[in-house]
């Protein structure tokens, strides 16, 4: 923490940037902090319950955020990855962004909570995270964590669903998204979820109906999950942001193993590798083209 | 307020003895913007237009659907016919309702059901249709060709005497290509040379034309009618401006003993040297790969060896030349890159490619390829065009050919038949039992391929006047035994394997597009098969165009060819690319993507997926100058239209015109819904 | 409504080029198929967006076809490539939400293939005649309409 705050403080008085975007503990537990001076970074904080993806901060959406210059960004690997995705789409400059990459262990499924970080209570998606220290950074702090594995309830539940039939499957979608009232909670966190005319907003022609109704509902969320397609960086925040708790991970994850399986791509924090939608192999697998 | 007439044609009894036509324009007068629909024996016919002129001027018509034949056969009727009166063409579609539906379909009933949804689902779609004016762009009036060979040649010609300025740019030190290494062509036994270096001559002095030899194409970029070409100039050594051509250099060289290229490895050059005497330019190169001088050079040596920079007299040698890029601007491009040929060695450049192990890999002496037997009997040649076999320069009596070594074997990985063997084996049967009078010549055939003009009577003079003896049969194995090649075939036609004692054997390889070609092919992002040929915009009603605009193809690079055919595709790619140049404006399908810059979130997707290149970052600045946005921008004269920039953008900011995305989205609803 | 006696309805996006051209050939040769599927021609598969798809089914069509050029062929030289690895994204996860893969076709018609193109329509309405009426999609509450 101490390695943080002055890393923070640092930054901030050298004049290198404007604000530091980071952790605070909140009344209700941890929050956002945008650190403009030494004083607020000191209550930078970095521990297992630091679940957000901040890099939605820097995305073009956040003009408050954007105008309080230029930001350096507390980041564990996977919102790295996000940081990447910003910059390979032309929406980040590298020079306009400090990024302190944080060393993680993976973080809680419930930061509410007042567990232990363990294989049990570690989030889903980080019981399969290979990736513990970020590679794109201007300055990487804390600690190497422990490897702490743990069995993915998400993939087992994605292999159920494989398993069934597709009318079980349509059901049990039918079933989840029910629950969905179009907040847009999922793209509004997302940092990859910049657009800003939605296709979902488009009225000429309304592709994807926006009122709360099945027909749109299934049709919002099979946009977005196509639009993510080998953008996704599994930050979670989508499901964790939905207030009926519909299970996006699931979708996301089937999406992501499906280009791994494919395409052999990763999400990646290398913004020189190429999105794997819009680039393509000559012999890119086809059997199920007639 | 959307007024859309449709026109229902019976095409005689095409459409109507399945479709009850009537039905249909009946049907889709009910339709809400229609406010005009019959039905007609003949659309296409001149009364049937003139009901569609005079629906336009009497309806007011704001769009028109003419329910028909396909789209590809008469679209443009239809649409010169509204333009005739004022109604812009893109406002006028047609309903395939022939084709796809009265010429498939045997039930009456659903195939009127299906005509009446295929009408409707095309009127919802024109109702969005917006007037399109064609695209105009500037055109360069000078033309790039890639090859040096005699179709580049003969392009260069026809575009400079067409009054266009040509870059020819050729990789080797010298044009001419293969048919310089040629010592007679057929039908007409004429000497190669002879006719070749008269254009060679032609092509140097042409005022219009600006020769670039022992260069490649680097990088292009750019579209049709607007393309920038960097050429590398590769280092030859010498002043260009101060050599005269004297050969005192070559003279002087002491490294006699490098095995020649142009000779196929059968004669023998100098490190500084030209490749033939009639070569054009005739300006020496130096081989910096086998000059002693440069050679130490690049071990930090000193120089050891100047003697061609001491013999000259105009101190044309220039030891610390380098590659220089040259960038030109051309209108088109022509690759005409022509051909190599297969080798039946074990290492092979593709993975799907196998040698022959069954003739030795070319290891066995004296067993050559058709440009090596070219260059033996060529005057000019190593032997001075005595037949002499390599190994011990001795006169062979018995030559036996092989056809078809690599072609037509999908085992060897080249199913297609290389097309001029049969041809230049007849004539080298001829040639060489012309030269060596108690010759025996035995050929092994599949097939006689020799359907061009004299080829037949060419083949058959082989064969009946020339002493050729020909067997139909494939020879499984070549092996030295001694001072003679065991050649084992079979002979199909009596049914025998047969042996013969072979003093020479020259393989009729397959002909394949030059090393290199995938690249040059993805720099001009043009197609190619998988062997490298260059592929055609269509194959029978295209075959001197590509698939990108402004980039023509000639000569054998896009398929195995003979001199006349590759002259005669020369001539045609260099009309098309004159009546490029004969507009003063190009103009362009309208139907291109154009970006709503309000919405665009600048993520260049559409720029990454893009086939041409079409898309390009516009920046967005405030009264003060400063960049608020960068959003994408397309190209109209490099679209071409495919789309696939829309169905990648999320936030569809991007939309091709002609295909909105509103337009889709009436046809698939008017189907379904 | 029984499953064998339904007339599928099937919504083809095929490109202009290759598939289309090829559909034009099944016509001109008189090659007879089922009169099930309406074509919507598009300039290349590179230009079929997801959603239609999509929309097709959610608007009552009980199959969908998607067809293009053979890789490599394709007139605007990489539309198809895009689009092959699109669709095997869509595909699995329409697979994933719950349509019958039996629903869906892929394939690459050229334009001299017309009898392939006869196969994919004819084999395209049996299989989707198989799976009955996709109630499932077309019967979601929508908002107005």
């Amino acid at each position: 923490m101490t390695e943080l705050r002055e890393l923070a403080r640092k930054l901030l008085s050298d004049g290198q940037v404007k604000v530091v975007i980071g952790y605070e503990e909140g009344p209700r537990g941890v929050r956002p902090l945008f650190a403009t001076d030494g004083a607020a970074a000191d209550r930078l904080i970095f521990d297992e319950r630091c679940v957000q993806n901040l890099a939605t901060y820097l995305d073009r959406r956040r003009v408050h955020v954007a105008r309080l210059g230029k930001p350096a960004i507390v980041a564990k690997p996977c919102d790295v990855k996000a940081v990447a995705g910003l910059l390979r789409e032309t929406q980040l400059k590298r020079e306009d962004v400090v990024i302190i990459g944080v060393r993680c262990g993976g973080v809680l499924a419930d930061p509410k909570s007042l567990q232990r970080l363990g294989p049990d209570t570690m989030a889903d998606r980080c019981r399969t995270c290979e990736t513990r220290e970020p590679g794109l950074v201007d300055y990487l702090v804390g600690p190497m964590p422990e490897a702490v594995r743990g069995q993915s309830g998400r993939d087992a539940k994605i292999a159920e669903l494989d398993a069934m039939t597709p009318e079980e499957r349509w059901s049990f979608w039918q079933k989840e998204l029910s629950r969905c009232t179009r907040c847009q909670a999922c793209r509004q966190v997302c940092p990859l979820c910049y657009c800003d005319r939605c296709m979902a907003d488009k009225t000429e022609p309304q592709w994807i109906e926006s009122s709360p109704h099945p027909r749109g509902i299934l049709a919002w969320h099979l946009i977005r999950a196509i639009h993510l397609a080998g953008r996704c960086v599994d930050c979670g925040e989508c499901e964790r942001a939905c207030p009926v708790s519909i299970p996006l991970g699931l979708i996301t994850r089937k999406v992501a193993q499906v280009v791994a399986q494919r395409f052999q791509h990763h999400p990646t924090d290398d913004p020189s590798v190429p999105s794997p939608i819009g680039t393509w192999r000559s012999d890119d697998p086809q059997e199920f083209i007639l | 307020m959307a007024r859309i007439g449709v026109f229902v044609c019976h095409c005689g009894e095409n459409i109507g003895r399945t479709v009850d036509c009537h039905a249909v324009a009946e049907a889709l007068a009910q339709v809400p913007g229609v406010v005009h629909a019959v039905d007609y024996k003949y659309m296409c016919s001149d009364p049937g237009q003139q009901l569609i002129k005079a629906a336009v001027a009497e309806k007011g018509l704001t769009g028109v659907v003419v329910a028909a034949c396909s789209p590809h056969m008469h679209e443009k009727t239809f649409r010169r016919a509204v333009q005739s009166v004022g109604l812009n063409p893109f406002l006028c579609e047609m309903a395939n309702i022939r084709e796809h539906c009265s010429w498939i379909h045997e039930d009456r009933a659903k195939a009127t059901e299906k005509a009446i949804d295929l009408a409707r689902m095309m009127v919802e779609k024109v109702k969005r249709n917006v007037a399109l004016s064609t695209v105009r762009i500037p055109v360069t009036r000078r033309a790039l060709v890639i090859g040096g060979g005699i179709a580049g040649i003969q392009a260069a010609l026809d575009i400079a005497d067409g009054g266009a300025e040509v870059v020819l740019v050729e990789k080797e030190p010298s044009i001419g290509g293969h048919m310089s290494q040629l010592s007679e062509t057929f039908p007409t036994l004429d000497c190669s040379q002879c006719i070749l270096t008269p254009r060679m001559v032609e092509v140097y002095q042409h005022p219009r034309i600006k020769l670039l030899t022992y260069s490649e194409v680097e990088a292009v970029e750019g579209y049709i009618g607007n393309f920038r070409v960097t050429i590398r100039k590769k280092a030859r050594g010498i002043d260009e401006s101060k050599c005269n051509g004297c050969g005192a250099c070559i003279k002087a060289c002491p490294n006699k003993r490098i095995p020649s290229e142009f000779d196929c490895g059968l004669g023998k050059r100098t490190a500084i040297y030209v490749p033939f005497p009639q070569a054009v330019p005739n300006i020496p190169v130096i081989d910096r790969q086998r000059c002693t001088l440069h050679i130490a050079r690049s071990k930090g040596k000193k120089d050891a060896c100047m003697k061609c920079s001491e013999a000259c007299q105009r101190g044309a040698i220039d030891f610390n030349q380098q590659d220089t890029l040259v960038t030109e601007e051309v209108g088109a491009i022509i690759v005409a890159t022509g051909y190599q040929l297969y080798s039946i060695g074990r290492d092979q450049p593709k993975e799907y490619l196998k040698g022959y192990g069954e003739y030795g890999y070319g290891t066995i002496p004296d067993v050559i390829d058709g440009l090596q037997f070219e260059r033996l009997a060529s005057a000019s040649g190593p032997t001075a065009g005595k037949i002499l076999r390599p190994s011990d320069n001795k006169e062979p009596k018995t030559v036996v050919f092989l056809q078809c070594i690599g072609s037509r074997d999908p085992a060897k990985g080249i199913e297609y038949c290389s097309k001029i063997c049969c041809m230049y084996v007849a004539k080298h049967a001829m040639l060489y039992r012309h030269k060596v009078h108690d010759g025996r010549v035995v050929v092994f055939y599949m097939d006689i391929r020799a359907a061009g003009k004299g080829y037949d009577e060419f083949t058959r003079r082989a064969i009946e006047e020339e002493g050729a003896e020909y067997i139909r049969g494939r020879v499984t194995r070549l092996y030295r035994d001694g001072d003679v090649i065991k050649v084992q075939g079979f002979d199909t036609l009596s049914g025998s394997p047969i042996t013969i004692d072979a003093d020479m054997v020259v393989l009729a390889t397959a002909v394949r597009p030059q090393p290199g070609i995938d690249a040059l092919a993805q720099k001009l992002s043009v197609s190619y098969d998988r062997h490298g040929f260059i592929v055609e915009a269509h194959p029978k009603l295209r075959p001197v165009e590509t698939n990108t605009a402004g980039v023509y193809v000639a000569g054998a690079c896009q398929a195995p060819r003979d001199i006349p055919d590759s002259v005669a595709m020369a001539s045609a790619a260099a009309s098309k690319v004159l009546g490029l140049f004969s507009h003063e404006m190009l103009e362009r399908e309208p139907t291109v993507a154009r970006v709503d810059e309000s919405v665009c979130a600048g993520c260049f997707h559409c720029e990454r997926v893009c086939p041409y290149g079409a898309i390009r970052h516009k920046e967005i600045k405030d009264k003060t100058g400063k960049v608020i946005r960068v959003v994408a921008e397309v190209n109209p004269g490099v679209c071409q239209g495919c789309g696939t920039c829309q169905a990648t953008c999320p936030s569809k900011s991007i939309e091709l015109q002609g295909f909105t995305d509103a337009q889709i989205f009436a046809q698939i609803n008017a189907f379904v819904g | 409504m029984e499953k064998g006696n339904f007339e599928p309805r099937i919504t083809a996006f095929v490109c202009n080029w290759c598939t289309y051209t090829g559909a034009d050939l099944a016509g001109t040769s008189r090659l007879q198929m089922a009169p099930n599927i309406r074509i919507v021609r598009l300039p290349c598969t590179g230009r079929i967006d997801p959603v239609f798809v999509i929309k097709a089914f959610e608007r009552g069509a009980d199959g969908v076809i998607v067809s293009g050029c053979h890789p490599a062929d394709c007139h605007y030289t990489a539309g198809n490539y895009h689009a092959r690895r699109r669709f095997a994204i869509l595909r699995e996860l329409l697979i994933f939400m719950g349509v019958d893969p039996r629903r869906m076709t892929f394939s690459w018609v050229s334009a001299s293939e017309g009898a392939k193109w006869r196969d994919v329509v004819n084999e395209t309405v049996e299989r989707v005649r198989a799976c009955g009426p996709f109630e499932g999609w077309r019967s979601l509450g929508g908002g107005l309409t």
